[in-house]
């Protein structure tokens, strides 16, 4: 298996044990991701390139990471459409947002 | 022949009272009657004389038992005006009483009530001006001191109707202040008689309650013309040419974005309030011709303004005086108009040559004959800096070795996680109704956000000035300073040749760091 600090994909694990596979350069736009999954800082997710985030359910987490996904798509954009967020959701995904510094 | 005399006589004949005169043709006509009558010569049942008056001291209050005690005619002998059959004398001022009047005639005595004779010592005058004399003089919080031991009246002014005695008025809500239950009276009153011109100034308001101006988005204007003129000039446009006039109030606010529904607004006055920011939301008034936001607290205005100015109708801008920074005393990172410069380089970029040390002040460069079209044109002249905002619209502390490299990264039109949802959260229901307390159940973190999604709801949301997205967390802001002047004598006369130029703050707000002005790219 390749190291996994050089590794394309990471894995985001919920607090309900979803978890979601998705490219590393997406994950990045997190800051909290990015620093927890930089080489440098030693973290244990950095070494395993799986992050555990206890705060986020498996739902918001789906929509956090259709967000990066969105992001990493429309990056250089100059029209980007906006994207649909369920009224219930938006409230725990601005939780999210702040979390996650993204 | 209809009048053909019993005893005792016919009603509604109308006596002869000193206290009135009647009209001239009211005379004539009478006159022929009596010439008439008096050759039948019967006119024994029309006393010529005043009605005889009785006092009515069998009334219990007036005895003498009681004498001092408080009578409901406050002091005033109860008289009782007529002919001893119970006929009453029909005063045309008093029609209001004719219908009480009637229910009581088959008595054969009518005794006043006692408040009969309370309303009907009310109205001095006609019914229906009665009611809006009161308004004006009784309700006006122009007139100091009346206003508060006025009687409340119902709010409509179309007391015709409407009972005479004075009625507690029904609160709707939270309490309304005196100038805005008049300001409201105002309103009702423009929209009834499809009066497109409100003038709400001299009120005291404080601010612009809501649903106060949303009425009038349907205002809608009456023909003043009752039959055919004479020439097609007559006839005028009942497309209503809506006026605001809200000057020397005390608003600290345009909070309601209700201002800016109304489409049709042509003219709008706020001059003299206490504002210190217009609303981007301004640009929604498309058909805004004259507007005045002189003598307030602003030392900006927003884009949006401008575009207006450019692209809209807004032809007459009445922005000084204001404590407006002036630009010598303004940090500027570029000139785009320099003193005595034949290129006054509208958005050029030969303008931008050793721009820094441009010597203020600016001036219109010199021309001979007819002006320039850009004499007519409004003019940008310099560019402050660019105060880049993070993710949840903080100012970023400037430090540069790692902002570049973050800046850059960052530097992308994809919405922030933060932005996406509260674009959400500012689209549900009643986000705009949350009170502060409210608010404070959210947790800390985001009361902050939540708070910016409910100002976007309640003030219309901002538009990015360089990509026009919608927006709620502005990204970066920056001053440019353009110059204004033919709109602001009202395209009465383009700049004179080597006019000084006299540059008006607008401030740009734009949605992403991938949104800057040209000219950072450069650095």
């Amino acid at each position: 298996m390749a190291d996994p600090t050089r590794s394309e994909y990471v894995t985001l694990v919920s607090c309900d044990g979803f978890e979601f596979i998705i490219p590393r350069s997406a994950a990045c736009i997190s800051g909290t991701i990015r620093r927890m999954l930089d080489p440098a800082s030693k973290f244990s997710e950095a070494l395993s390139g799986r992050c555990v985030l206890e705060n986020l359910t498996g739902i918001v987490l789906e929509k956090v990471c259709e967000y990066f996904m969105y992001n990493e798509k429309h990056k250089d954009q100059a029209n980007v459409p906006d994207m649909e967020i369920p009224a219930e959701l938006c409230l725990e995904l601005l939780m999210a947002a702040d979390y996650l510094d993204t | 022949m209809d009048n053909e005399v019993p005893l005792p006589p016919p009603r509604r004949i109308r006596h002869r009272s000193p206290s009135r005169l009647s009209p001239a043709g009211s005379v004539a006509s009478s006159f022929r009657k009596s010439r008439r009558l008096s050759r039948l010569d019967d006119r024994s049942s029309q006393p010529s004389s005043d009605p005889a008056l009785f006092s009515s001291d069998d009334i219990p209050a007036s005895g003498l038992e009681n004498y001092n005690a408080p009578v409901a005619g406050a002091g005033r002998k109860r008289r009782y005006r007529g002919t001893w059959w119970g006929e009453q004398v029909v005063d045309p001022k008093r029609k209001r009483a004719d219908f009480r009047e009637k229910r009581h005639v088959d008595s054969g005595v009518w005794m006043g009530s006692d408040d009969s004779v309370a309303e009907s010592s009310l109205p001095s005058e006609d019914a229906p001006n009665w009611g809006e004399d009161l308004l004006k003089t009784v309700l006006d919080p122009r007139a100091p001191g009346k206003a508060f031991n006025a009687p409340s009246l119902p709010k409509m002014p179309d007391t015709a109707s409407a009972p005479v005695q004075p009625r507690p008025v029904i609160l709707q809500g939270p309490a309304e202040s005196e100038e805005q239950k008049y300001a409201r009276t105002v309103i009702n009153y423009c929209l009834e008689k499809g009066e497109d011109s409100i003038d709400l100034g001299n009120l005291n308001l404080k601010y612009l309650p809501p649903g106060l101006l949303r009425p009038l988005q349907h205002l809608t204007k009456l023909p003043s013309l009752r039959e055919a003129p004479i020439s097609e000039n007559a006839y005028s446009s009942l497309q209503p040419f809506l006026r605001i006039y809200l000057s020397n109030n005390s608003l600290t606010t345009l909070y309601t974005s209700e201002i800016f529904e109304l489409k049709d607004l042509k003219v709008l006055t706020v001059r003299n309030n206490k504002l210190m920011r217009i609303p981007e939301a301004i640009r929604k008034l498309t058909a805004l011709q004259v507007l005045n936001v002189s003598m307030n607290r602003l030392d900006e205005l927003p884009w949006d303004l401008l575009w207006l100015l450019q692209q809209g109708e807004l032809k007459h801008f009445t922005a000084h005086p204001n404590p407006f920074p002036s630009i010598e005393e303004s940090e500027i990172i570029e000139w785009h108009c320099q003193a005595g410069e034949t290129n006054n380089g509208d958005d050029g970029e030969e303008a931008e040559v050793e721009a820094l040390k441009a010597p203020p002040p600016p001036k219109f460069r010199q021309y001979e004959g007819s002006p320039p079209a850009d004499a007519w044109a409004t003019i940008h002249v310099a560019t402050g800096p660019v105060k880049r905002l993070d993710m949840e619209g903080r100012p970023v502390k400037y430090s540069p070795p790692f902002n570049v490299a973050a800046a850059s990264e960052t530097a992308s039109r994809a919405p922030s996680l933060r932005e996406v949802s509260l674009r959400a959260i500012s689209k549900l229901d009643g986000i705009d109704q949350l009170t502060d307390f409210e608010l404070l159940e959210f947790p800390a973190l985001v009361i902050p956000l939540i708070s910016l999604a409910r100002q976007v709801r309640q003030e219309g949301s901002q538009h990015c000035s360089i990509c026009q997205r919608e927006f709620i967390v502005p990204r970066a802001q920056w001053i440019e300073w353009w110059d204004c002047m033919p709109y602001e004598n009202g395209m009465k006369r383009p700049r004179a040749s080597g006019e000084k130029l006299r540059p008006l703050p607008f401030k740009r707000v734009s949605c992403s760091w991938a949104c800057l002005p040209e000219l950072r790219r450069v650095e």
